[in-house]
């Protein structure tokens, strides 16, 4: 066979040697190989191929999974312009013609290619050259486009938990042991029951989205007795409008460290790696350095804070695809497998990475496991409003005065995040709807701003809280276009496995690119969204798909007016045409 | 009391089930119309096209019968007007990837998984209708038409090549909407590591994958034959299923309950019948007369073979004869040549072609 043919390349070699014997190379070999040459040849593949025990067809078929891995040798780099929900309230046409041919100060081809949403909607719009960010690119105002800082969340002078060492330059490991940090792992690895029963007091629950309670998800990994066991930070936070976790890992990285240390030693696990999206360089730097200094300091390692324990932390870094953000695509992924979403059961608590028992955790939820450990579950707990258990991060972008991340009260409503703490709408417009766990929450509309921002709260208005971002529509807005550009981005991001989400996104994003367009639209249309929301939210295989049809129905619930009015100028237009 | 250890509730009836099986095998041995297209039995449970939705008691989402595991005490619920309204919604929106004209494989082979479902399902390409997936693949080969206009994505070509041959030619490319089959580095068939077995054209429930030679056999007028029969070509006697329109062979599909090869071919068993409509087959004996090859009797044929044969032993030696069976011969013939070979040219230098 073909494949079979001995295919020589030195430097893979090299990186492939230096690499193999570590837990989960795929990735880290990739990024090697596209670091040294620009870009994936087609002998290094094949060598990978060979050394790893992959069809050539397989890898490269995951290869193109991805975005950012390239085939091609591309001298200069284009523009990448983010295309999503905050970004596209700009005038992306005119900023991206305006963009192409000015001076960066970054060397560019001056071609323009649209990216998912790269977690940076407080400063719209980003570009992104080569692995280089400029924040804050405005049509009309290119030049006031900087070179990317991670601003600190606005403050909203209320308690906070897990940000509220941030303003004090955290990310070192000095002021951060200055503030307490680190002290957590022991009591993990002396009395583990009585942190998980910490964690279950607390209610902390999954800060990704899902919130699965998180003692019960230590519990389970912990009385496994299979192993090597595995402690994953699910840190491709890759959801439009979602930027919490980036702004932890810049100013509070030990937090997660520490966090993710509790859960090596309750667990037993020897291993962690922090699976960070592609499109976080600048944290892939003070992470790391983070990481070395923890190690340095006996942190992390042999005996990790003096436990008689091992415990590493690593990075792999994605490529570039937000279905790795579900937590069965991301173990497929670090195993250099297609990243699809595997099928559940069996869960990854039992049949993780490797199929190894392995905990999958967001950022913000092992950063909140060091402050419960130091003040107690009920504390945490006690933060809650009413009910409700904890803090939360949100992430608000749009059309909305003070973008950034807010950490607040579970419970807090809604327009206090907005008009309170995040300073209201622009002066002279009113807000109109937002939408919801980045996008795949749905939308909520003015007349429901004072639901409260719990799970159970916005599951009674048939939407969902998820990640915590919130992108901001004022007055002046099309719903109908927001609408499009949410399910536009699901669309594009579908993995392309289970036929109702990959056939099911596609048509809802045409139906609504339909209803928007003005034109007269097909008879039967309505019936057809309802058809597919049934389909999508009964039948997908994970829940990307599940969560599409949250769009259109509350499209339908908050603006029905704005889809009368097209539906009723589509039938003015085809009578208009019949009459000439 | 029975005990309810591996027994479960299809549509209300009781049943017994063989731990490690799914729901949907249970149900269809139950004779349930649950509706598939990224099944094939062959195949590892997959669970991508939806349609065999279950409504399980106790959850709140249906789920996908392949690739759920039947447990004691489950209640199961496979054709509620609810699934069958989704199941519908289902296939409409997989016809609506599709091009709206006359399927090549429904008129020249027989017709494709997806329209005989949608038939059964009652539902047409009226609804959907928008971008077309995929793309066909200009590929060379001699055998196998891809023709990706048609496909709809369910991945058991890939997974048939991977899974049963264990070749891995081809892969899915990209990703949602975008996704694609190829080889490595999207090149032809014949410059990956494809066997042109044709297991891909076989497991394809469209007619992305065909048989190159089949398609556009469609203007011969007639009935399509078919007819079960076992593979000439080798001893492992592969089960075959013979097509032909006017007496005329058309093409070989293989047998998937073939007791040898469970519905897998090989290349020359697949593709390789060009010589039973052959011009140049032989038909009578031939012998070289002054360097030409001359038509004789049967008679004078056996005569002058063993009267060679006869020499060569007088001249050189029982060993100077060395016998070959043919793979394609049956094994009364093979036992028939070993004889002669021992018993009249007393020599034991005798093999079979297929002994590899």
């Amino acid at each position: 066979m073909k494949s079979q043919v001995e295919v020589q390349d030195p430097i893979t070699d090299r990186i492939l040697d230096e690499w193999l014997e570590e837990p989960a190379p795929f990735l880290s070999i990739l990024h090697a190989i596209q670091d040294h040459y620009g870009y994936l040849p087609e002998p290094a593949l094949r060598r990978v191929s060979q050394r790893m025990d992959i069809p050539i067809s397989d890898l490269y078929g995951t290869v193109t999974f991805y975005h950012f891995f390239q085939l091609e040798p591309k001298a200069i780099p284009d523009i990448r312009v983010c295309e999503n929900s905050a970004c596209c309230l700009h005038d992306l046409d005119q900023l991206c013609e305006e963009v192409a041919g000015a001076d960066l100060g970054i060397e560019h081809s001056g071609k323009i290619e649209k990216i998912s949403c790269p977690g940076r909607c407080d400063v719209p719009v980003p570009l992104l050259i080569g692995e280089k960010f400029l924040h804050g690119a405005k049509p009309g105002a290119i030049g006031e486009a900087v070179e990317a800082t991670m601003p600190l969340p606005p403050e909203t002078g209320q308690q906070e938990c897990l940000f509220q060492h941030i303003r004090d330059g955290v990310s070192d490991l000095k002021v951060a042991l200055e503030k307490g940090a680190w002290k957590s792992p022991l009591l993990a690895a002396s009395d583990p029951e009585k942190l998980i029963s910490e964690l279950k007091t607390s209610g902390l629950t999954g800060r990704g989205g899902a919130g699965f309670p998180t003692g019960v998800k230590w519990e389970v990994v912990r009385n496994e007795n299979r192993g090597p066991k595995w402690i994953i930070c699910n840190a491709d936070e890759s959801e439009v409008g979602c930027f919490k976790d980036r702004v932890l890992m810049a100013h509070t990285p030990h937090a997660l460290l520490e966090g993710m240390t509790c859960a090596g030693l309750v667990t037993g696990a020897e291993v962690g790696i922090i699976y960070l999206r592609w499109e976080y360089p600048e944290i892939l730097e003070s992470l790391q350095a983070a990481i070395d200094e923890a190690t340095a300091a006996g942190y992390l390692g042999e005996d990790a804070c003096g436990s008689g324990r091992p415990f590493r932390i690593l990075i792999r870094r994605g490529a570039g695809a937000y279905i790795c953000g579900e937590e069965t695509s991301l173990l497929n992924s670090l195993e250099g497998k297609h990243p699809f979403p595997r099928e559940k059961p069996p869960f990854p608590t039992t049949h993780g990475l490797f199929q190894q028992p392995t905990i999958v955790n967001n950022v913000e939820t092992f950063c909140a496991v060091p402050p419960i450990v130091e003040h107690g579950g009920q504390w945490f707990s006690d933060l809650g409003l009413g009910e409700q258990n904890g803090m939360r991060i949100f992430s608000v972008s749009g059309d909305i005065q003070r973008p950034g991340n807010y950490e607040v009260p579970v419970g807090t409503p809604l327009r206090q995040l907005l008009v309170e703490f995040a300073g209201g709408p622009l002066p002279g417009r009113e807000i109109q709807g937002v939408t919801m766990a980045g996008v795949s929450g749905g939308l909520v509309g003015a007349e429901d701003l004072d639901v409260r921002l719990d799970p159970a709260s916005l599951d009674g208005l048939g939407a969902m809280l998820g990640a915590g971002g919130i992108v901001v529509h004022d007055d002046t807005r099309c719903m109908i276009k927001a609408a499009r550009e949410s399910m536009h981005f699901l669309k594009e991001e579908s993995c392309g496995k289970c036929f109702p989400c990959r056939i099911g996104t596609t048509r809802m994003t045409e139906i609504l690119d339909e209803l928007g367009s003005g034109q007269p639209v097909r008879e039967g249309i309505m019936e057809e969204i309802e058809d597919l929301e049934e389909v999508l939210g009964e039948t997908s295989a994970c829940g990307l798909g599940l969560a599409a049809p949250y769009i259109t129905r509350m499209l339908k619930k908050y603006w029905p007016d704005q889809i009368q009015q097209k539906l009723n100028g589509s039938t003015q237009a085809s009578e208009g045409a019949d009459d000439e | 009391m029975m005990s309810n250890e591996n027994r479960m509730t299809i549509d209300g009836a009781e049943v017994a089930f063989q731990p490690g099986e799914t729901v949907l095998e249970v149900a269809r041995r139950q004779g349930a119309f649950v509706p598939t297209l990224c099944y094939d039995e062959r195949l590892d449970p997959y669970g991508s096209c939806r349609l065999c939705v279950v409504e399980v008691e106790g959850r709140r989402l249906p789920a996908s019968s392949c690739t759920l595991k039947a447990e004691s005490g489950m209640e199961i619920r496979t054709g509620s007007d609810p699934i069958r309204k989704m199941q519908s919604t289902l296939m409409e929106m997989v016809l609506s990837e599709n091009p709206d004209d006359e399927c090549p494989r429904c008129r020249d082979i027989g017709t494709c998984e997806v329209h005989d479902l949608a038939e059964k399902l009652e539902v047409g390409r009226e609804r959907f209708l928008g971008a077309i997936s995929n793309a066909s693949k200009d590929d060379s080969n001699p055998f196998l038409l891809r023709d990706y206009d048609r496909c709809i994505s369910c991945y058991r070509c890939v997974r048939i090549c991977d899974e049963v041959e264990a070749d891995h030619a081809i892969t899915m490319t990209g990703r949602g909407w975008n996704k694609g089959i190829a080889t490595a580095f999207d090149g032809g068939l014949m410059d990956s590591d494809c066997t042109l077995c044709g297991q891909c054209i076989y497991t394809c429930p469209t007619g992305a994958l065909a048989d190159k030679k089949m398609v556009g056999q469609g203007e011969i007028p007639g009935e399509v034959e078919v007819t079960r029969s076992v593979c000439p070509y080798c001893g492992t006697g592969c089960s075959i299923n013979l097509h032909s329109r006017d007496g005329k062979m058309i093409g070989v599909t293989p047998v998937l309950d073939g007791p040898v090869n469970e519905g897998a071919l090989c290349v020359k068993g697949q593709f390789g019948f060009d010589f039973v409509n052959s011009g140049d087959r032989l038909t009578r004996p031939l012998i070289r007369k002054n360097g030409e090859l001359t038509p004789v009797s049967w008679d004078e044929a056996f005569d002058y073979t063993a009267q060679k044969l006869m020499s060569v032993r007088a001249d050189h030696g029982p060993k100077a004869f060395y016998a070959i069976a043919s793979g394609r011969a049956p094994g009364e013939g093979s036992y028939m040549l070993q004889k002669f070979t021992r018993a009249v040219m007393n020599s034991n230098q005798v093999d079979n072609c297929s002994r590899g």
